[in-house]
């Protein structure tokens, strides 16, 4: 239990465990302070009532040995009548003198102790004991002294005597302490808890930024609720404030890197597809100047080159369709098609082409699913296009898509022949939450890394088994968002 | 509650008025020998009485007996009738309210100045008393108690009873389990009533006037067995100086005290009528008890 406590504290507020902790010290040191009070006074009012008790059995033993000698009953029994009355400050109850055979020889309450009977039991009882013996719970204590004359004992004195003021007195003090301790120890956990309140004030506007950064954008701390200048809370949220700045500025630089990139890719795409456009244009120029000379004489030359002609122009109408699809992305915003990814095919096939690769596509969607198009496309067509930079030349690209009602999302693969993913860009990969890099490098996988930290989904870095990479992304797809849309 | 007076009759005690009168402090004691001077203060000796806290009273009396005397008068106390007595005998003591055992006793050597009158009479009783609530009239209930005495000179605190048991063919160690004195008849009546004695004897005119003045305590006791009528406690001198001129100023002092208005007021407080002059015969029965008890010297 007592192991289990730090950490039963640790997920406690601060300002309640603080506090708390405070509180039990206090309740700790209270106590402790009051049980040596209580004992020191419990100890003081037994020395009080032994010196009492020991100045009253003097003076009855000073005035009753004559008598007791004598066996005077009266004087006897007049001298402890006369000091009921005298010693009021001890309240005595009763006192009994027995004579040496242990019988009554006068009482202050004969009736009580009747003259040659045996003592009141009670009484007896404190015979031998240390002076004063307390009942605490009756209010007495019993006193007895032994009468001697030259070492000879001729008699003893007993007396009860009523102590009930000494036991209220204790129950008071001991109220009063408890009363008094718990007030100061809640006053004083009060002060407390306002005080640490206020003192880690700072700590947890830093704690709640920090915890709403995860869900959403760092936020600064605004100057309403900045501590006073010059405190160690203010440094620790000048230098949130600043890290927050320096974030969103570099984040903002990445977005414009990455935009440049996109624009780079663009450029790239462009030249590709301008490639593509221009391989055909000589045989369609070519098609086409044949078609002017022998178009009229020669039926067979002239469907050969409008054949040309169309197969040139088709494959230039596809290649433009598939760029105006990537990059007008609000025409993608009702799902994720099949033909989406097609597209993607369609996007790299230039470059596959010109690297001599071969590209092995298995497209397992059937349907549309409730999934933006944009990102997913965009996130695998870097990898793909990543896939090919890193597989040599006349090497294989592989890409699998499945979806799975059973397995809840979308699964996209993609595999290589190249030398493996460095280890900071498989981290860069799977690392969720994790920050720019630093410089271009990397900046397209960071791009999908957001791309599908924004889908929800994950990313698994693996070695494909002829060698090379295999990247798998995983996206889930709310179920409704399956089942029976086929596209 | 008062008998038919005795009329005349021998000397007896007075021995419970003595005790009255003997309450307080203690005075004078070397006194010179043989008979007081003229000018000397008339040495006038208590013995333990009921009244021992009336500090008042015994300031009136010796107020009233000085100015009635025209001589200073110094009140002579002691704790027991046995050291008055012994003052009064050897002529250390003018006068002394004694009881009439002793005065039996010494008959001799002393005679009567003035005996009180209570309720018409100079006799008194002699009651042995239980807790309250015990039956009356049964002597032989008391066997077995632990039973207080007043004191071994007295009349009423001790012979009286000691007479009886006597008259019973026995005494008081063998009938009572055990015995003690007291030395003042307010006493035995404290020790009675708070259980210390389970009976004790006591002198009825103390009693009775206790009923007055201290109702309390004498509710806690009830009288068991009254004694016939006895004589009064007495006031005594030395037979020697029974002619002597204080004597006879002391005796007039006495006789006249119901007609002064101090002297009234002690009387009032010792609830008596007077004093008068009695012959020693009054104390004849007293005698009879010392017979009675096997005390007689």
């Amino acid at each position: 239990m007592i192991r289990a406590l730090p950490d039963t504290l640790a997920r406690m507020p601060l300002t309640v465990a603080v506090p708390g902790l405070v509180l039990v010290l206090l309740l700790g040191v209270s106590i402790l302070v009051s049980e040596r009070v209580v004992t020191r006074m419990v100890a003081m009012q037994e020395r009080h009532l032994s010196d009492l008790a020991e100045t009253y059995l003097d003076g009855l033993a000073a005035s009753l040995l004559p008598a007791v000698l004598r066996n005077d009953i009266w004087e006897v029994f007049d001298t402890l009548d006369r000091a009921a009355v005298s010693y009021r400050g001890l309240s005595p109850i009763q006192a009994v003198v027995v004579d040496d055979a242990g019988l009554v020889l006068a009482a202050s309450d004969p009736v009580a102790a009747p003259v040659l009977e045996p003592p009141p039991e009670d009484l007896a009882r404190a015979i031998g004991g240390r002076v004063p013996v307390i009942d605490a719970a009756r209010g007495r204590a019993f006193l007895w002294r032994s009468l001697t004359v030259s070492g000879t004992s001729v008699g003893t004195i007993l007396a009860e005597v009523d102590i009930t003021a000494l036991i209220r007195e204790r129950r008071e003090v001991i109220v009063t302490l408890v009363v008094t301790n718990l007030l100061l120890t809640l006053a004083l956990a009060c002060v407390g808890y306002l005080l640490v309140r206020r003192l880690i004030a700072p700590a947890r506007v830093l704690t709640r930024h920090l915890v709403d950064g995860i869900s959403g954008p760092f936020e600064p701390v605004p100057t309403a609720d900045l501590p006073l200048t010059g405190t160690e809370s203010r440094r620790m949220i000048d230098a949130y404030n600043g890290l927050v700045e320096t974030e969103r500025s570099r984040t903002h630089l990445m977005q414009r890197l990455a935009e440049e990139e996109r624009l780079a890719s663009l450029g790239r795409l462009a030249s590709g597809m301008a490639h593509e456009i221009n391989n055909p244009l000589g045989g369609l120029f070519t098609a086409l100047d044949t078609l002017k000379r022998h178009g009229d004489s020669r039926p067979d030359v002239r469907e050969t080159s409008i054949r040309l002609l169309e197969t040139g122009l088709t494959g230039i109408r596809d290649a433009v369709a598939a760029t105006l699809h990537t990059y007008r992305p609000e025409r993608l915003g009702s799902g994720l098609t099949p033909a989406d990814l097609e597209d993607v095919r369609l996007l790299v096939s230039p470059e596959i082409k010109r690297r001599g690769q071969r590209l092995t596509w298995h497209n397992g969607l059937d349907r549309r699913i409730a999934l933006p198009g944009a990102p997913v496309r965009q996130a695998l067509l870097n990898l793909v296009l990543n896939a090919s930079a890193a597989t040599p030349d006349a090497g294989t690209v592989g890409v699998g898509i499945g979806i799975g009602v059973e397995a809840g999302g979308l699964c996209l693969i993609v595999h290589d022949q190249g030398p493996g993913l460095p280890d900071d860009a498989a981290a860069l990969l799977t690392r969720s939450q994790g920050a720019a890099p630093i410089g271009s490098d990397g900046l397209g996988l960071w791009m999908i890394r957001r791309s599908v930290d924004d889908l929800g989904g994950t990313i698994t870095v693996g070695r494909a088994s002829p060698g090379g990479s295999r990247i798998r992304l995983d996206i889930p797809v709310p179920k409704e968002g399956i089942a029976d849309d086929r596209a | 509650m008062r008998h038919p007076r005795h009329r005349g009759g021998d000397a007896d005690g007075v021995w419970s008025r003595r005790r009255l009168l003997g309450v307080a402090g203690a005075v004078a004691l070397a006194a010179p020998r043989g008979a007081p001077a003229q000018d000397n203060p008339l040495r006038f000796g208590l013995t333990p009485v009921f009244l021992s806290n009336d500090v008042q009273l015994l300031a009136d009396l010796k107020t009233y007996i000085t100015q009635a005397t025209g001589a200073p008068v110094t009140l002579v106390m002691r704790r027991t009738y046995q050291e008055i007595t012994a003052l009064l005998v050897s002529g250390r003591l003018d006068a002394a309210w004694i009881c009439g055992y002793p005065f039996v006793a010494y008959r001799d050597r002393l005679s009567l100045v003035a005996v009180p009158v209570w309720q018409g009479d100079s006799l008194y009783q002699s009651y042995l008393i239980g807790r309250a609530g015990r039956v009356a009239g049964a002597v032989d209930t008391l066997r077995g108690d632990v039973h207080a005495f007043s004191d071994p000179d007295s009349n009423s605190g001790y012979l009286v009873t000691r007479a009886l048991l006597a008259a019973r063919g026995t005494d008081p160690e063998t009938f009572f389990r055990r015995t003690f004195f007291t030395y003042g008849h307010r006493n035995v009546i404290r020790a009675v009533a708070a259980g210390l004695a389970d009976s004790g004897s006591v002198d009825g005119y103390v009693l009775e006037v206790l009923g007055d003045v201290e109702p309390g305590l004498a509710r806690g006791v009830t009288v068991v067995h009254r004694s016939e009528w006895l004589g009064f406690p007495p006031v005594a001198c030395p037979a020697a100086a029974r002619d002597s001129a204080p004597v006879k100023r002391l005796t007039d002092a006495l006789l006249g005290m119901d007609r002064h208005p101090l002297g009234q007021k002690v009387l009032g407080s010792l609830r008596l009528d007077g004093f008068a002059a009695r012959p020693a015969t009054l104390y004849d029965t007293i005698a009879a008890k010392v017979e009675q008890a096997g005390l007689a010297g």
